[in-house]
């Protein structure tokens, strides 16, 4: 292990077997498979996939909820496995929509009472909370029952949590799930300034919000159906795409346009049809901008007329299709239950 | 840059930590209890009036009057009963629905000292409970005590209480690896308990055997020795000594806290090795 | 919605779609073998502390009609518990456990009838494990039972409207739920354990003091208990004051008046807690401690 490395993993996987009463034989379901990641002290590192791709099962593995069935994992210069004391003493965790706590206790009531789990005296504590629950904007809701909040009130309080006890490391699952616009703006806004306050401190962001992982994270892992696809800064992994020529055009077509067709033209790397609004939105990456021309002659020869044409920057989204060949939400749709 | 959070100054680690994880933990069921005074009807008031029906039961089948002061007892050591099934060998069940399992297992405090203060905690609210029970069943039905020594009767009553958490602790950790089997478990370990354990009469009834079975559960042996410590009749109707019983808890306490220990360290291993640390009911 | 009386076909489907859910989360734990242990033992368990407790009393004379008393009604009084806990703990699962209360109140279904629904796996089972109870009484404890002189009509019927005023009183428990905070122990346990007290279940009404005797007399589950107890074994019913200058009709009228009387109050109260507890915002409100 890389000792400038905070976190670790080598060959990483995890394989479920699910039971099923009545029958003799257990299915398996390999929601890990071959995961190499180093992520250095002082990164703020986000794994992004769709839903079922295995991103809670990584979190899991790190945080020492759940041990590997191959490979290894060291997360502090620890190993997962072998030594989880170690790496519990520098870790924390939240993820979101979890409903952790409490309901009968006060908001600071709860966030004192994780805080003794950490060792922290209280005066410390409670000088911490205040400080916490004034920069997530929840001071006024202290000593209001955590039953009583919205989830977004407490999924701030989660937040809370997970950063009052000074973490070596911190793990955030999909942290600003539930929250609305601003506030999650104002989440990602802290997360930036934690980091940038002590290079030593790591932090480990899932999410399948594209800007999110665009906005906040020095690095970005790509990760589908358990497996690592990619792995890189925001820009490299964009840069990859900027080889080709990418654009996106809106057609108004009588019929179903064939897609074969447009597959079949020379430097055409890769093109998407997708239905929207009374309108087809193709997605298109060329090897070169030249061969637009024939895609759109293929086009109107199949009857369509186009309304817009729009050459784009790559995203992390183009990214993830290239990756994956579908877009995360068309992943989503079409993946059975999860392990996460 | 001025830091929005200083560095935390004084981390505690070692005993120092696990005392301030039985304490975080203890407070909510402490609290919890006050917030809903509603406990008042409803954990003692109508369980009381439960009890009270088996007093009338040996009432009408003219049983001498230490039996029902047997029921008032045994009424309220049936409180802690109850809690260390449903608040303590389930609990971590429950914690693990809400995501909380999660959260105490990756934090730095240890599990035992969740476990310990979850007991101190369940205890506490309890013997308000239990006292309540005896207070007002003794005045109510005019119990007559004749306790034989007092000292030991608190003896009996603290062992009894280390061992019966303890076996909580212990089951517990069992429970980790339960899902829904955990509340149909804990359901089942209620009636015959009671019936084993003699609760509402004198053990001794029962062939020897089943006495010796059921000294497994620390309430068997001990509401045996408080029988014979506060009541008249007591020492005719007690299974074995009391000298006996003493050990007995001793022994049991030790066992049910060290198989805790040992269970709960090896149970963590096991249910994150299968991943069952978080799973759901559903 | 769910304070308005709903048509048939909602409460219907309320009813059956709760009663399929109940079934399986009561059955659907663990294999056949053990659930039905599991339903043996409890009862049989509960029945056998009453057993020894007489036992230990009259040595041994399970000949007379105290004990068959004592026996039969807490074979029946199974019921109360169960069915009682099965319609109100449903409350206490949905809203805390599997949160999905909130999603049932804001869908087309009835709420009553659902949670109504919800006990009818308990009745199932309950039946099952108060067979067995009775089984082992007549069996191997004496209970003076003939089969050829059960009144059939009066036992069905008494079972019937029975189960009618428990669920009945389990809607007004589940009313009080919504209300409450969780408990470890549920309320139904606690009020049918203190009801125990007041329904003549395991010693007749005469032996309470004369000032807590009129609560038993206005408890409906009296009257059935003793309907079931002339249906099973006339003879010992009859040696026992309490009831003795009323008939089975007399029983029979007093038990559906009362059943009509609570099934009122049970409605109201639950048209009044469910108001509260929509009003407060406890619907979708999780506790636990």
């Amino acid at each position: 292990m890389d000792g400038s490395n905070s976190i670790e993993t080598q060959g990483l996987g995890r394989v479920y077997k699910i039971r099923n009463p009545g029958k003799k034989e257990a299915r398996t379901l390999t929601a890990l498979e071959g995961v190499d990641l180093q992520i250095q002290r002082g990164e703020l590192f986000g794994i992004l996939g769709p839903n079922g791709a295995g991103k809670t099962t990584l979190i899991k593995i790190l945080t020492t909820l759940l041990s590997p069935t191959h490979g290894t994992a060291h997360v502090a210069g620890f190993d997962v496995t072998k030594d989880p004391e170690n790496v519990r003493s520098r870790i924390n965790m939240v993820s979101g929509g979890e409903s952790s706590g409490y309901g009968l206790l006060t908001v600071r009531e709860n966030l004192w009472m994780f805080a003794q789990f950490y060792g922290i005296p209280s005066k410390e504590a409670n000088e911490r909370i205040k400080t916490l629950l004034k920069i997530v904007g929840i001071e006024d809701r202290a000593n209001t029952r955590s039953s009583s909040l919205s989830t977004g009130l407490r999924q701030k309080m989660n937040i809370v949590r997970g950063f009052l006890t000074d973490p070596e490391i911190l793990f955030l699952d999909e942290p600003t799930l539930g929250l609305d616009v601003g506030a999650s703006r104002s989440v990602r806004d802290f997360i930036r300034r934690w980091m940038d306050e002590n290079h030593q401190r790591t932090l480990l962001l899932t999410t399948h919000y594209m800007v999110e992982a665009e906005e906040l994270c020095d690095r970005v892992a790509i990760i589908n159906k358990g497996k690592l696809l990619a792995c890189g800064t925001p820009a490299s992994l964009k840069q990859s795409q900027q080889r080709e020529a990418i654009f996106q055009i809106d057609l108004d077509s009588p019929k179903s346009l064939e897609v074969s067709v447009f597959e079949q033209l020379a430097g055409v790397n890769m093109v998407k049809l997708h239905d929207e609004e009374g309108k087809t939105v193709m997605d298109l990456a060329l090897s070169e901008e030249a061969v637009l021309a024939n895609v759109i002659a293929a086009a109107t020869t199949q009857g369509a007329q186009i309304i817009t044409l729009q050459k784009r920057e790559p995203t992390l989204e183009d990214v993830f299709v290239r990756l994956v060949g579908q877009r995360m939400e068309e992943v989503e749709h079409g993946n059975d239950a999860s392990p996460d | 840059m001025a830091m929005m959070l200083p560095p935390i100054k004084n981390r505690q680690t070692g005993w120092r930590l696990f005392l301030m994880t039985v304490i975080g933990r203890s407070y909510p069921r402490v609290v919890g209890m006050q917030r809903e005074l509603s406990w008042i009807f409803f954990d003692t008031f109508l369980p009381m009036l439960g009890v009270v029906a088996y007093v009338f039961v040996y009432r009408a089948i003219k049983a001498p009057e230490d039996y029902v002061g047997f029921v008032v007892v045994g009424g309220a050591m049936m409180a802690y009963w109850m809690n260390v099934l449903w608040s303590m060998s389930s609990q971590l069940y429950w914690e693990k629905e809400t995501g909380n399992l999660a959260l105490y297992i990756i934090s730095p405090g240890p599990m035992m000292g969740i476990l310990l203060g979850m007991a101190m905690g369940g205890l506490f609210a309890t013997t308000l409970r239990a006292l309540g029970i005896v207070i007002l069943g003794s005045l109510f039905f005019q119990v007559h005590y004749v306790i034989v020594s007092f000292w030991q009767l608190f003896l009996v009553f603290f062992l009894t209480m280390v061992a019966l958490y303890g076996l909580g602790m212990m089951t517990a950790s069992l429970y980790l690896l339960l899902s829904r089997e955990a509340y149909h478990l804990s359901n089942l370990a209620q009636e015959p308990i009671f019936l084993i354990s003699g609760f509402y009469f004198p053990i001794k009834s029962f062939p020897a055997w089943v006495p010796f079975v059921g000294s497994i559960i620390p309430l068997t042996m001990g509401m045996d020795a408080m029988r014979q410590l506060a009541f008249a009749s007591g020492p005719s109707l007690g299974w074995i000594s009391v000298k006996l019983e003493l050990i007995g808890l001793v022994v049991l306490s030790v066992l049910f806290l060290v198989s805790a220990r040992v269970l709960l360290d090896y149970m963590e291993r096991l249910a994150v090795r299968e991943g069952r640390l978080t799973e759901s009911r559903a | 919605m769910n304070s308005k009386t709903p048509n048939g076909s909602v409460a219907w489907r309320s009813f059956r779609m709760a009663t399929w859910l109940g079934w399986k989360i009561e059955s659907n734990w663990t294999d056949p073998f053990l659930f039905t242990v599991y339903s043996i033992v409890k009862p049989l368990a509960a029945a056998m502390i009453l057993v020894v407790m007489y036992g230990v009393i009259s040595q041994g004379q399970f000949g007379s009609p105290v004990f068959a008393y004592l026996f039969i009604g807490n074979a029946f009084y199974q019921y109360v518990g169960m069915v009682m806990v099965g319609v109100s703990w449903a409350i206490v699962d949905d809203r805390e456990h599997y949160r999905t209360l909130k999603y049932l109140y804001v869908s087309p279904i009835s709420i009553p009838f659902y949670l109504l629904g919800r006990g009818v796996s308990r009745i199932i089972i309950t039946t099952f494990s108060v067979f067995i109870i009775m089984l082992v009484g007549v069996l191997y404890l004496k209970i003076p039972f003939d089969p050829a002189k059960i009144d059939w009509v009066l036992l069905i019927i008494s079972v019937i409207i029975g189960i009618i005023m428990l669920a009945m009183l389990g809607l007004l428990l589940a009313g009080v739920t919504l209300r409450m905070a969780q408990y470890s122990f549920n309320i139904g346990d606690s009020v049918a354990g203190a009801l125990y007290l007041f329904s003549g279940a395991i010693f007749p009404l005469q032996v309470l003091p004369t000032f807590l005797r009129p609560i038993g007399y206005i408890m409906p589950i009296s009257y059935w208990l003793e309907l079931i107890r002339r249906a099973l074994v006339g003879g010992v019913a009859a040696a026992f004051p309490t009831f003795s200058n009323f008939s089975n009709s007399d029983l029979m009228l007093i038990l559906i008046g009362l059943t009509i009387f609570f099934g009122f109050v049970s409605v109201w109260a639950w048209r009044k807690f469910d108001w509260q507890a929509r009003e407060r915002g406890l619907i979708d409100q999780t506790n636990n401690y």
